[in-house]
């Protein structure tokens, strides 16, 4: 019986208005045991052209990753409204962006703070490696302030044709039917009213979940929780002469002092530096490690004034639902933080503009309305293209971080000049080069090497302590 | 009010810091509602003024007597432990400087290889003794990077072999050791109860296999932790794929239901 009302369904090619309603009744009944991975249910072809309106998609979050969506929306010739709750928002946040992502989402240069081109690496007993040697002369890491970035992405959203409402989004009621819209319930906040803003809802066809590591939206759907570390920053301005040393250089700091399984930075912003650091399984040392990493790095901050002090809880996987019918994550909301790195501004506008780039494919520059299937799409690209990135960094993360001896090794591997170029080389154009086989093979020596002669110190470390 | 991170520390003597004052100190972070206050606790010696301090758009002024507390607090009970390597550093009565890694063959940020000679060669051995002293002594008080004194040791300066020597040749002698010792006695205990000798138990598929099993066992798992550690690392190694993959699976009854639920 349901897979006749299937072979009708699909059978619809041109459907007026008058005829939607007998299709709607159908898919409901079907669209949940049905619609697996196995059975590619090809609807959205069929679905019905939207009769004199173009699709309707509310993105909730105007940082990276709803900027982008909502801008690859509005390109597409769809009615795009952004929710964003903060305008000047100054999220915590390290600040950095790889090389590719000023091209590929055309930044302008002044966006750009800094250009980081060495690295420093520093190790338990302090032994520091400079990293950045193989850098060519165009290649450097991009400091932003968030407040800048995020700002410029919803400018050029709302120039392609995107409406930025300023207003806290509160829930979303399920549709019934799988064409029915979703209603929307938000907070609109005028600039004049201050505080309380009035209550609204808004009809939409699609929802893109944007709204960072807390997202309601994933909330709204199920979607499911996640492990999500806790990153604490200081921003300290220090003497200009302690600044040079920072002109253009960042220091990542690792240590069981500092973090038992992350890493503490000093990075670079406009006229201060950011000292932080971060840890999925100690939060509530937090404090602790946070004055651990300021004490490594105290004689280069000597002197220093602190401005502000932020966290914010960083995702460590995917949430295990990213989308549920016409709602779909993108970004932190989804869990697109890589381990190792802690990266996640470019893999939010990534998201982000893939995202959108399946809704405008599956409604046809919104002339139809869009099912599951077509945000399925979206997923399926982004794993394909970037599960490899995520899956190099977890190992990397769990060999690498779990003790002292090695992340002694680590260090000391971060030396090799070989690293350091298949480390950038993927870090700023995200693809995960192939290097040449000889070198791998030495690169696996040494590794081995290295982590055999951390553990042997730690074993005679702990010689000592009888 | 900028603060200093002072390297000059009022003096302690050890008896001081048994009866400390324990201010709280919290700190109420910016931001969104979302983030909960967090209290910090510090000993403190001289000043127990407690100091609650808000950092918002004001500079947080207790950092520093508190990062300043923390070092001299740590350091003097690391001293007393007594397993430092810094022979020659003076933790009596008065510091004027907080405690650095300080040894006579630590020179300019590197072990200097000439010191460690024993009859005209590097006496390997001491240099790893060391280096490995010196990495416990900054574990239990972490210090200061500084750019006027970087740390420049690399350990891949002591040669394949000291390594070997020290580590790697004992334990494979106490392995085969055993692994012989039990050898001999299955061979005879199979021998007594079969009848077939040894070389005939070499000619056997089962007996080949057993050994192969055995000598696969004996090299991943030498102690008992070992056991559950291997199966730890199996889990964690599929986990994060496990996570990626979650979106793909069939929900659950109980989550489908709450998914498909009108609201």
């Amino acid at each position: 019986m349901a897979s006749f009302t299937l072979k009708s369904f699909t059978g619809l090619r041109q459907s007026s208005p008058d005829q939607t309603s007998f299709v709607s009744n159908v898919p409901s009944s079907l669209s949940l045991p049905q619609r697996r991975t196995s059975l590619r249910v090809t609807a959205s072809r069929a679905s019905p052209n939207l009769a004199n309106r173009k699709l309707r998609v509310a993105v909730i979050g105007g940082g990276p990753a709803g900027g982008a969506a909502a801008e690859t929306l509005a390109q597409g010739g769809i009615e795009t409204i952004l929710i964003e709750r903060k305008m000047d928002n100054c999220k915590p946040c390290g600040g950095a962006i790889p090389l590719c992502m000023v091209g590929e989402f055309n930044l302008p240069l002044d966006i750009i703070d800094r250009r980081v081109t060495k690295m420093k690496m520093i190790s338990p007993s302090n032994i520091a490696v400079d990293i950045g040697r193989t850098l060519k002369e165009h290649e450097y890491i991009g400091m932003v302030r968030r407040e800048v970035l995020d700002q410029y992405l919803r400018e050029r959203a709302e120039k392609s044709g995107a409406t930025v409402i300023n207003g806290l989004f509160l829930k979303i009621d399920l549709p019934e039917n799988w064409d029915t819209p979703y209603v929307l319930h938000y907070t609109e906040y005028d600039g004049k009213t201050g505080a309380t803003g009035q209550k609204k809802t808004m009809e939409v066809d699609a929802v893109i979940g944007a709204d960072g590591a807390n997202s309601r939206v994933a909330k709204s759907i199920g979607a499911g929780d996640y492990d999500y570390a806790i990153a604490f920053q200081e921003r300290i301005r220090i003497p200009d002469d302690k600044m040079t040393y920072y002109e253009d250089l960042a220091e990542m700091y690792v240590g069981d002092d500092v973090s038992p399984d992350f890493y503490g930075w000093v990075f670079p912003k406009c006229d201060h530096v950011a000292v932080g650091t971060g840890t999925v399984t100690h939060k509530g040392d937090i404090k602790k490690f946070q004055l651990a990493t300021r004490n490594r790095a105290k004689d280069k901050i000597l002197g220093g004034k602190i401005i502000r002090v932020e966290a914010h809880p960083i995702p460590e996987h995917p949430r295990p639902r990213r989308l549920s019918k016409r709602v779909a994550l993108v970004g932190d909301a989804a869990g697109y933080v890589t381990k190792c790195s802690g990266e996640g501004i470019y893999f939010a506008a990534k998201s982000g503009r893939m995202c959108a780039e399946a809704i405008v494919e599956g409604s046809q520059n919104g002339k139809k309305m869009i099912d599951e299937s077509d945000l399925r799409k979206y997923l399926e690209k982004w794993d394909k293209t970037y599960l490899p990135t995520y899956r190099v960094l977890d190992v990397l993360q769990k060999v690498f971080y779990r003790s002292n001896p090695a992340r002694e090794a680590f260090v000391e591997m971060c030396g090799d000049e070989y690293v350091q170029k298949m480390t950038f080389d993927s870090y700023l154009y995200k693809r995960v080069a192939p290097g040449s086989p000889l070198e791998d093979l030495k690169l696996a020596v040494n590794t081995i090497g290295s982590v055999f002669r951390a553990n042997a110190l730690r074993r005679e470390i702990e010689k000592l302590n009888v | 009010m900028s603060i200093s991170m002072a390297l000059f520390s009022p003096p302690i003597s050890s008896p001081l810091q048994n009866s400390n004052l324990i201010p709280k100190i919290s700190l109420s972070l910016l931001s969104t509602k979302r983030l909960s206050l967090v209290s910090l606790t510090r000993a403190s010696s001289d000043n127990g003024t407690s100091t609650p301090a808000s950092a918002t758009t004001v500079e947080a002024p207790t950092p520093k007597p508190v990062s300043v507390e923390e070092v001299l607090a740590e350091s003097p009970s690391a001293s007393e432990n007594g397993a430092v390597g810094g022979e020659e550093i003076d933790m009596t009565t008065t510091m004027m400087t907080e405690i650095k890694f300080q040894d006579a063959k630590w020179v300019n940020g590197t072990w200097d290889l000439k010191q460690f000679e024993k009859e005209g060669k590097t006496d390997w051995d001491s240099v790893i003794v060391a280096e490995a002293k010196r990495r416990k002594w900054l574990e239990d008080n972490p210090e200061t990077t500084s750019n006027d004194e970087p740390v420049l040791f690399d350990t891949s300066i002591i040669p394949w072999w000291a390594w070997m020597k020290r580590y790697h040749l004992p334990e494979a002698e106490l392995l085969n050791g055993r692994a012989a010792m039990v050898g001999f006695f299955m061979a005879y205990f199979v021998d007594s109860l079969t009848g077939v000798g040894l070389v005939d138990q070499m000619g056997n598929f089962f007996c080949k296999t057993l050994l192969f099993v055995a000598v696969a066992g004996v090299l991943f798992i030498r102690k008992n932790e070992d056991l559950d550690k291997l199966k730890g690392l199996i889990e964690e190694t599929t986990l994060y794929d496990k996570q990626w993959q979650a979106a793909w699976k069939e929900p659950e009854s109980s989550s489908s239901s709450t998914v498909s639920s009108k609201k």
